[in-house]
């Protein structure tokens, strides 16, 4: 009983702890103890009787609550700092819930962190959170709704058949329902932290590479996939290096050559995760989509104009053994010669030692690589810090490293021999899906090799990490079992039936991801005229809607019908039933669970003259609805004088 | 039909202010059913019980239910004769046509368990051997709400045997002065003879089960009934139902009707419910009568 009569509150504080979880990833990290300890002092008060806090408390908690938001987010707007308001300010609503108001008020600002949530993130393992909270939020509407207290439970259900009832509807909208091309969402988007590949790298500084699963994209190919060997995927390409960072050239830099696109081609639909970096992440070497928002730069990067916050998918082809040839202009060839002055003394020492050795480029080049393959050289993805001269300390001090330690020290080496050469970062492997069909790249199968320009040959591939770790190629990250990313990873590996498990759920998420989140409004207008509603214009769309709307509207009203045909009522229901109506347009309505003679014992009191008009009706009433079968006589009489039947009394006002 | 006109205002004459509560006991007792009073001490529950026994005609015995009650007490025992060399049965309080068990939730599980029998089966068994009680048999239970210190709440399977319980409450201002100027009742009972003649409460017995049940009715009490169930966490039984309607039919009788109406059920319904209603979870005194109007309120009478 006590869970009935509160469930009028644990209800709504559910849906608003549901709300809070779902946004909980953009929220201030002092909001959910707010609310939290606002819960716990209004079921104090609830349950025990203390008195909820006074009007100055209440307006110091909001003051206080708005000053939070201002510190944590310098500004009230913006979907987080919304939201964290809203939570916030929802939980200071819960010291004065007391009327039926206050809790509506309650469930919409829960209807609408919900709605914030939804616009913010949209990832599959989401939808079962957003799903149930919203079946609390409409249990506690349906619970506030005044009539008799249900059992929780109750609620539950009837909200749940409700929520089935409106599916139909829900999925005619996600279908039909115009679009805006382009996420208007995006706009109010925060800035945020995308692990993965970024603007520019600094291998000292990193003590430990974190394994993210985290998908940074995935490819289906038309026919079969490249071999592992050829799985490098092209994301920024890092010309500038100050000794410890390499970075982006600035501006559009200097072309570097033609590309010149032959051998065997591999044509590929890319959905690309969002990124920092604005690349769009392609197989080495893919032609620019056929779109005018991504364009190659001079060093053969696909940069998206726009920066891509959303999961976008491209339609490319690329050509493993394209040519990077041509001549490199002077200031392309000055761009990746440059190296810091004072910086790696000792390796340039040795690149010079190396080189005057040498009798041409790619000689040298080969008496590197024998000297990080011999050099006794460690990958690993938990280095020691490097400090300022960090490939002086990584060649001849750490001797460890992982990718991008190899790659920096290398291209360092050449540009200290004459040779240009530039760092190259992306991902390479990939992970075949068998139930999607497709090839997924995660985050932890970042990379990062070099390219190095030789005479008469163009750019070249050069990959420093496969001399020290030829195993690090074959993509078997497991088998690097480096202390801490070994125990999961191996886990996973020696389960094939785990293993198909996330495969599965892999190719759900890029179900989801691709025909769901990514059905825009061409893929709408392309369904509506293949459905046969024109072709393809907002018209199409129009008639689509209307249409689905129309057959909703009549399965709702053909269930309806035979609900009601079901308990229709009798003649002298009918009958009755008039008489109550025009009672209740007299101003004297009889209350659904009065009996009618109760009533006009009830009528007697204030209205005598309407009771006593009444009365003989009401009698005959009875007598038929509950009494023995009488005879159709007496059914006929009551039914006439039923007709004829008028209150006497009105009100005075109407 | 008059006789029964004549036994109500009989009782009526005695309880002053209370019609209302006079009307459920014999409508309780008309439908066969046990009745619990529940009061504070010093309202008239045993003088109405005695009141009931003596203008229905019946036999009545008072038992008052003690923690240290046997069994035995309450039934009777077998006890060897010298005489005739054999066990003779000798019947306890129980025999009787109306048995008053005052304060009954004095008594240990035991000794309670023991009237559950007579209650239900309407006989007892004495070692081993079964014997039928009088026709008819009824028990009006006293119990008091306040006083809980060494008291046996009621199990709830004895609690459904009541078919109904009822309150007197305190009188009203002019019933009160009334009392007070008109002396000892104990008197007045004393010079009452009895209205009814036990025919004519078999009789009038049996005319509750002919008043008319139609379907629209019991549609209103499974209604009512399946409102109670999804409602609270324990609803009304079967054999509450059961006894609603019976409970009903009698009023319906009293209210000198040809066929049970739903405001019948309703003027029954907090009486044969609250006890049932209440037990599930202690709300205080009066938490079942408010669940009961809740009910009422939550279920429209079908047209």
């Amino acid at each position: 009983m006590k869970l009935t009569t509160h469930s009028a509150s644990w209800l709504p504080i559910a849906a608003l702890y549901t709300a809070a979880l779902v946004n909980a990833h953009h929220l201030a990290w002092w909001c959910l103890p707010v609310l939290v300890l606002a819960t716990a002092w209004h079921m104090r008060a609830a349950l025990y009787g203390h008195a909820q806090p006074g009007r100055t408390t209440r307006l110091g908690f909001a003051a206080l609550v708005t000053v939070g938001v201002l510190l944590s987010f310098r500004t009230l707007n913006g979907i987080s700092a919304g939201a964290t308001l809203l939570v916030a300010m929802t939980a200071a609503k819960l010291f004065e819930a007391r009327t039926r108001r206050d809790w509506y008020v309650i469930c919409g600002a829960t209807l609408f962190l919900l709605l914030a949530a939804c616009l913010d993130r949209q990832q599959l393992w989401r939808l079962p959170l957003y799903a149930l909270c919203l079946l609390l939020c409409l249990a506690a509407l349906r619970g506030l709704s005044g009539g008799a207290a249900l059992p929780a439970t109750t609620l539950l259900r009837e909200s749940a058949r409700q929520l089935l009832y409106a599916l139909p509807l829900a999925l005619l909208c996600f279908l039909f329902f115009p679009r805006l091309p382009g996420a208007f969402w995006s706009l109010a988007r925060d800035d945020e932290a995308i692990t993965g590949l970024g603007d520019e790298m600094s291998p000292g500084r990193i003590a430990r590479l974190s394994e993210s699963d985290e998908p940074a994209l995935r490819a289906r190919f038309e026919g079969a996939p490249p071999p592992a060997a050829q799985r490098y995927w092209r994301g920024p390409v890092l010309h500038d290096f100050d000794g410890f960072t390499w970075r982006r050239h600035r501006g559009a830099g200097p072309p570097t050559g033609t590309l010149e696109f032959r051998g065997p081609a591999y044509r590929y639909s890319e959905t690309l995760e969002p990124n920092t970096h604005g690349t769009v992440v392609a197989l080495e070497m893919s032609q620019p989509p056929d779109t005018p928002y991504v364009s190659m730069s001079a060093d053969f990067q696909l940069l998206a104009l726009r920066p891509i916050l959303e999961a976008r998918s491209y339609e490319l082809t690329a050509y493993p053994q394209a040519m990077m040839r041509g001549e490199l202009s002077s200031a392309a060839r000055d761009m990746d010669l440059a190296l810091p002055p004072n910086r790696n003394p000792r390796a340039h020492e040795l690149a010079l030692q190396l080189r005057a050795r040498a009798a041409d480029p790619v000689v040298y080049i080969n008496s590197v690589y024998a000297f990080l393959r011999e050099g006794g050289f460690v990958y690993t993805l938990v280095p020691q810090p490097l400090g300022r001269n960090s490939v002086d300390e990584l060649l001849f001090d750490t001797r460890e490293g992982f990718c991008g330690h190899y790659a920096s020290a290398f291209v360092d080496l050449m540009r200290a021999a004459g040779i240009p050469a530039r760092v190259v970062t992306g991902y390479q492997g990939g992970e075949w899906n068998p139930i999607g069909g497709y090839l997924l790249v995660r985050q932890r199968d970042a990379h990062a090799w070099a390219e190095v320009w030789l005479e008469g040959r163009g750019w070249l591939r050069a990959d420093p990490t496969a001399v020290v770790a030829p195993e690090r190629l074959q993509r078997d990250l497991l088998q690097f079992g480096d202390g801490f990313s070994g125990g999961a990873a191996r886990l996973l590996g020696s389960s094939r039936w785990l293993t198909s498990v996330l495969q599965a759920w892999d190719a759900a998420n890029a179900w989801w991801q691709d025909d769901v989140v990514g059905f825009n409004f061409a893929r709408q207008l392309n369904l509506a005229g293949r459905m046969g509603f024109g072709d393809g214009d907002w018209q199409t769309l129009a008639i689509a809607l209307g249409v689905g709307l129309g057959a909703w509207l009549a399965w709702i009203a053909w269930s309806l019908r035979r609900l009601a045909r079901a308990a229709r009522p009798d003649a002298l229901a009918r009958a009755w039933r008039q008489i109550d109506r025009r009672l209740a347009r007299a101003g004297l309505p009889r209350a659904s669970h009065e009996g009618v003679l109760a009533y006009c014992e009830r009528l007697e009191l204030t209205q005598p003259a309407a009771a006593a008009a009444l009365l003989p009706l009401a009698r005959s009433y009875a007598g038929l609805r509950y009494g023995p079968p009488g005879e159709p006589a007496a059914m006929r009489e009551f039914l006439r004088a039923a007709r004829a039947y008028r209150p006497a009394y009105r009100p005075v006002f109407r | 039909m008059s006789r029964l006109r004549d036994a109500v205002s009989a009782v009526e004459r005695v309880i002053l202010g209370k019609p209302t509560q006079i009307r459920l006991c014999l409508a309780c007792l008309l439908a066969r059913g046990h009745l619990l009073l529940e009061d504070v001490p010093g309202v008239g529950k045993t003088t109405l019980a005695h009141t009931l026994a003596r203008v229905l005609g019946l036999d009545w015995r008072r038992l008052q239910f003690t923690s240290d009650l046997l069994p035995a007490d309450v039934v009777g025992v077998a006890i060897f004769d010298r005489n005739t060399q054999q066990f003779r049965c000798r019947p306890g309080p129980v025999f009787t046509q109306l048995l008053l068990a005052d304060e009954i939730n004095r008594a240990s599980p035991k000794a309670q368990s023991a009237l559950l029998e007579a209650m239900e089966e309407r006989q007892v068994s004495i070692d081993g051997v079964t014997h039928p009680l009088p026709e008819p048999f009824f028990v009006v239970a006293t119990q008091n709400p306040h006083e809980q210190l060494g008291a046996f709440g009621l199990p709830e399977s004895q609690l459904d045997r009541f078919l109904m319980r009822v309150s007197l409450g305190y009188p009203d201002r002019e019933a009160e002065r009334a009392l007070l100027l008109a002396g000892e009742r104990h008197e007045l009972l004393e010079s009452m003879s009895a209205v009814l003649t036990p025919a004519e409460l078999l009789a009038a017995q049996r005319a509750v089960r002919a008043i008319y049940v139609g379907a629209p009715l019991l549609d209103y009490v499974q209604a009512l009934v399946a409102r109670s169930r999804s409602l609270f966490q324990l609803g009304l039984s079967p054999r509450a139902a059961q006894g609603l309607v019976r409970a009903a039919q009698a009023w319906a009788l009293l209210a000198e009707e040809r066929a049970v109406l739903p405001e019948h059920v309703q003027a029954v319904l907090p009486s044969v419910s609250a006890h049932r209603l209440e037990q599930r979870d202690s709300g205080g005194a009066g938490h079942g009568a408010r669940l009961a109007a809740e009910l009422l309120a939550a279920v429209p009478v079908p047209i």
